[in-house]
């Protein structure tokens, strides 16, 4: 059990699995996070994504629903924030407008009934840290933003607090102010080697604080890492995003390496060796291409990377440094299509080109131009697009309005296709008229059973039910019948849950009869689950061990809530059909999403970072 | 609190093209002299009335006035009466406030509104209530003879009454101010290490002092004015429990003129001084 690990002391902030709900939804959904000693830390994320509160949570200033916070390996969860010992730096500063700017530094040495000689000495070393020598008198209204914001800073670190926590310390100032007071923060940090976390909606001043950066979404944290990394090599599309500027398109996923629409650029893979495994499997996956990573030339012949397809200009825009440009590609479905791509499926590819780059070949709107690419990053997100699949076009229109779909593909950024299939649902062996992409997306009902055999034996992975009634899930469960399948569930969970502001749980179900022998297994299958969720996914779930029939209890289990969704991973389709046929009904009225892998696909496990 | 849109804010409308027109100069001149008419009429003439009628016979007559006993007991227990309901209701406003801008509870509107009563309640029916409760036909009447307590036609009353209609003043001015003011500077004082009374008297009290005095100078003028409420369960027995705007009618009902305005224009210049009071606190709460 991990509460009885040590805490190992060079972290000087552990956060174990931290929830926060207001009217219970969670704005902070299961956050775990190490901070070690001495790191600058920057948790990124837009208004509302839970950051704020989540360091609000650190100082003690809101209490938690759920988890554990260490501070230098002391369990603070339930100490009230006074006794916390955190450096707080607020956005509107926070001084004491009646107080000089002596006395708001000496504060919590007052508080502590430091000696006056003592508070003045540990007074002037702050004010020459933050270059504030000589202010001592002066009241804060007498001070310019930047310089408040100095001043907070030395107060918060007065009494040589374990930890500095700043909440958008720099959003009420202008660009130059904020780039001098960052650089003064930085330096301050490193010479106190104080563990630091700073929330900031800015992309670029995380790039110039963190050692590391965690960007946070909907409440969860979703990935953690090094800048660089999180640029390079983002596992989401969100961080893709969120972090600079990406163009993603569906590629394809084939034995012989990626192609995006009918280029092969294999040769360019750049794939995290976890995901190797799945390479056997042609499948639809999301490629990242960043702008500054496109080239344009006016020729296939004299591009110097991988071609991509021809492209023409539509807009050109000067921003300094570089020139941005918008490039419609001009093959339809046989380039590659993006999320933002327009009725006809032509995706249009941000670039970015720098002086040079500009002068070598200069461009104009309405150019026709060889578009190429030099790196492709693979995000190893398992849900690429959504196939809505009905026999009528009145069918598959209802279905595409589903809130459910609709939200999941706006927020994942991708697209949702229509395929009518009159052959949907009828025995026989005719091909699809489109070769299946994404996920499968279908209504439940009578019909829903035989339309399943049939994606399942054009080769769909993962397909979505969805019911006519829908509340908005805030519970998502999740299980799977076999080993086999453990991984693959586990990704598309991890998916989808960085996109539903909803609660995880795993449901892990053993037979009645082995309830006794069985025990200490299960509950190792059950920390496995949530280690490797955890560790390869990024994903923070619950778990739960029951015992018994798994459809009889997934089945009381759902008829128990009325809202939630249902990730299940399935390794045999028949006995699939024998079991959970009800699950395909309208009745349950929860959305299901299944997984179906038959063969392991698991491979060695990649540690996040 | 604050005395009018900013001197920039004026100088850019009267900056504005088309500012300038003999129209605009007519109805500018026409609002000024309508207000300053009202004034007069309402305020100003009646304040010269007062004064003209203390001082009709003279220096000498106007200061004997106050040395009347009966006078001189009604000024002290005004003074009285004012010394302990404004210290007791700028505690009560202080923790309604508190309550009301940093805890969320059932019934805070309730509470809020309950606040507002006194204004909107007539100040008779202020004193009537104590009345009821009190006095020898009401609820409490027969055990408070038992144990010979007067509450009624003595100073517990007049207190109660005072109290009932000067309760919401210091309340309803800090609750605005201090849901306006936020939480951060506690919340800031909080993470250094202070406790709950440091952070009240070194953090919140500094920054809510000029709406508190504010508060603290209305309560002390209706208090010290009030006649409706405190008429009701006085019993104006002179000497005893007749307060300053009691004492005048009394005078007046019995035609001393001059003793009557005499102890007007003293009331008169309570008030003024506490009008002075206020607009030098606003003065440097504007600064600071």
């Amino acid at each position: 059990m991990p509460d009885l690990l040590p805490v190992p002391t060079s972290m000087s902030i552990t956060l174990d699995q931290i929830t926060k709900r207001y009217q219970n939804t969670p704005v902070v959904n299961d956050v775990s996070l190490e901070v070690s000693d001495g790191e600058f830390f920057v948790l990124l994320g837009a208004s509302g994504s839970g950051k704020s509160t989540l360091l609000r949570a650190i100082a003690g200033l809101t209490g938690v629903d759920h988890g554990r916070i260490s501070l230098h390996g002391r369990d603070v969860t339930q100490v009230s924030p006074r006794k916390r010992e955190v450096g707080f730096v607020f956005q509107n500063y926070a001084l004491f407008k009646h107080m000089s700017v002596a006395d708001n530094i000496e504060f919590a040495l007052r508080v502590r009934g430091v000696k006056s000689a003592e508070r003045r000495a540990r007074r002037q070393e702050l004010l020459r840290l933050v270059a504030l020598e000589g202010m001592d008198d002066r009241l804060p209204t007498q001070l310019s933003g930047g310089q408040q914001q100095r001043v907070a800073v030395a107060r918060a670190l007065a009494h040589k607090p374990q930890v500095l926590l700043m909440d958008e310390p720099f959003g009420a100032l202008d660009a130059k102010i904020r780039e001098e007071l960052r650089r003064t923060i930085r330096e301050v940090q490193r010479e106190l080697k104080i563990s630091t976390i700073l929330v900031t909606h800015d992309q670029e001043e995380a790039f110039a604080l963190a050692d590391r950066i965690g960007v946070m979404n909907l409440g969860r944290l979703l990935e953690v890492g090094r800048p660089e990394e999180l640029y390079a090599r983002p596992a989401t599309r969100f961080v893709a995003t969120f972090l600079g500027a990406a163009n993603l398109l569906l590629a394809r996923q084939t034995a012989q390496g990626i192609r995006v629409g009918a280029t092969p650029v294999s040769t360019m893979l750049d794939k995290p060796a976890n995901q190797r495994a799945e390479l056997r499997r042609e499948h639809e996956v999301v490629a990242m291409l960043r702008p500054e990573e496109i080239s344009l030339a006016v020729e296939r012949e004299s591009l110097n990377s991988i071609y991509l397809g021809a492209g023409k200009v539509e807009t050109i825009s000067f921003t300094g440094a570089f020139e941005r440009l918008r490039v419609r590609m001009v093959e339809a479905d046989k380039a590659a299509v993006s999320a933002d791509a327009d009725a006809e499926n032509l995706a249009i590819l941000d670039v970015t080109r720098t002086q040079h780059e500009q002068r070598q070949l200069p461009l104009s709107v309405g150019q026709s131009v060889a578009v190429g690419v030099r790196r492709i990053h693979v995000l190893p997100t398992p849900l690429s697009s959504y196939s809505v699949y009905a026999v009528t076009s009145t069918e598959a229109d209802a279905l595409k309005q589903h809130p459910l779909l609709v939200d999941l593909a706006t927020r994942m950024k991708t697209r949702i296709t229509t395929q009518i299939e009159p052959g949907l649902g009828q025995a026989g062996t005719a091909r699809p008229q489109q070769p299946l992409a994404g996920v499968a997306v279908i209504a439940a009902g009578a019909d829903a059973g035989a339309q399943l055999d049939w994606l399942l034996q054009r080769g769909a992975a993962e397909v979505l039910i969805l019911p006519g009634q829908y509340t908005p899930a805030t519970r998502v469960l999740i299980h799977w019948t076999g080993e086999e399948v453990r991984r693959a569930t586990l990704a598309v969970a991890a998916s989808v849950l960085r996109h539903v502001p909803a609660e995880a749980t795993y449901l892990n179900i053993l037979p009645e009869e082995e309830s006794d022998a069985s025990k200490p297994s299960g509950m190792r299958e059950l920390l496995d689950a949530r280690s490797e969720a955890q560790a390869v996914h990024g994903l923070e779930m619950r778990t739960e061990l029951h015992y018994g029939d798994a459809a009889a209890l997934l089945q009381r289990e759902l008829a128990e809530h009325t809202s939630g969704m249902l990730i299940l991973g399935v390794t045999d389709p028949v006995d699939f059909r024998q079991r959970f046929d009800w699950l395909l009904q309208q009745s349950p009225g929860w959305p299901v999403l299944l997984v179906f892998r038959s063969e392991e696909t698991s491979a060695p496990v990649r540690k996040m970072t | 609190m604050s005395s009018g849109p900013s001197r920039q804010l004026l100088s850019e409308l009267a900056s504005r093209p088309g500012r300038n027109s003999l129209a605009d100069k007519l109805i500018r001149w026409m609002f000024i002299s309508l207000s300053v008419v009202f004034l007069s009429a309402l305020l100003i003439s009646p304040l010269m009335m007062v004064l003209t009628s203390a001082f009709a016979k003279g220096m000498a007559v106007y200061a004997r006035s106050f040395l009347d006993e009966d006078t001189f007991a009604a000024i002290k227990l005004t003074l009285t009466i004012a010394l302990i309901v404004v210290p007791l209701n700028t505690v009560f406003g202080i923790a309604a406030a508190w309550a009301i801008a940093k805890f969320e509870f059932r019934g805070k509107s309730i509470l809020i509104t309950a606040i507002d009563l006194p204004i909107a309640v007539s100040p008779i029916i202020s004193g009537l209530i104590y009345i009821l409760l009190f006095g020898s036909q009401g609820w409490f009447g027969l055990w408070l003879q038992e144990h010979d307590i007067s509450i009624i036609f003595a100073l517990p009353g007049m207190l109660l009454a005072t109290m009932f209609v000067t309760f919401p003043y210091v309340a309803r001015e800090l609750i605005p101010l201090m849901q306006q003011l936020g939480n951060d500077e506690e919340e800031a004082a909080i993470t250094m290490g202070a406790g709950g009374l440091m952070t009240f008297i070194r953090v919140t009290l500094p920054k809510i002092r000029w709406g508190l005095v504010y508060g603290m100078i209305l309560t002390n003028a209706r208090a010290m004015g009030e006649f409706g409420a405190v008429s009701v369960v006085s019993g104006h027995i002179r000497g005893l429990t007749n307060t300053m705007p009691l004492h005048i009618e009394i005078l007046y009902n019995e035609y001393d003129y001059v003793g009557a305005f005499a102890v007007a224009s003293l009331l008169m210049a309570l008030a003024i001084i506490t009008l002075l009071i206020k607009t030098v606190i606003e003065w440097r709460g504007l600064r600071g």
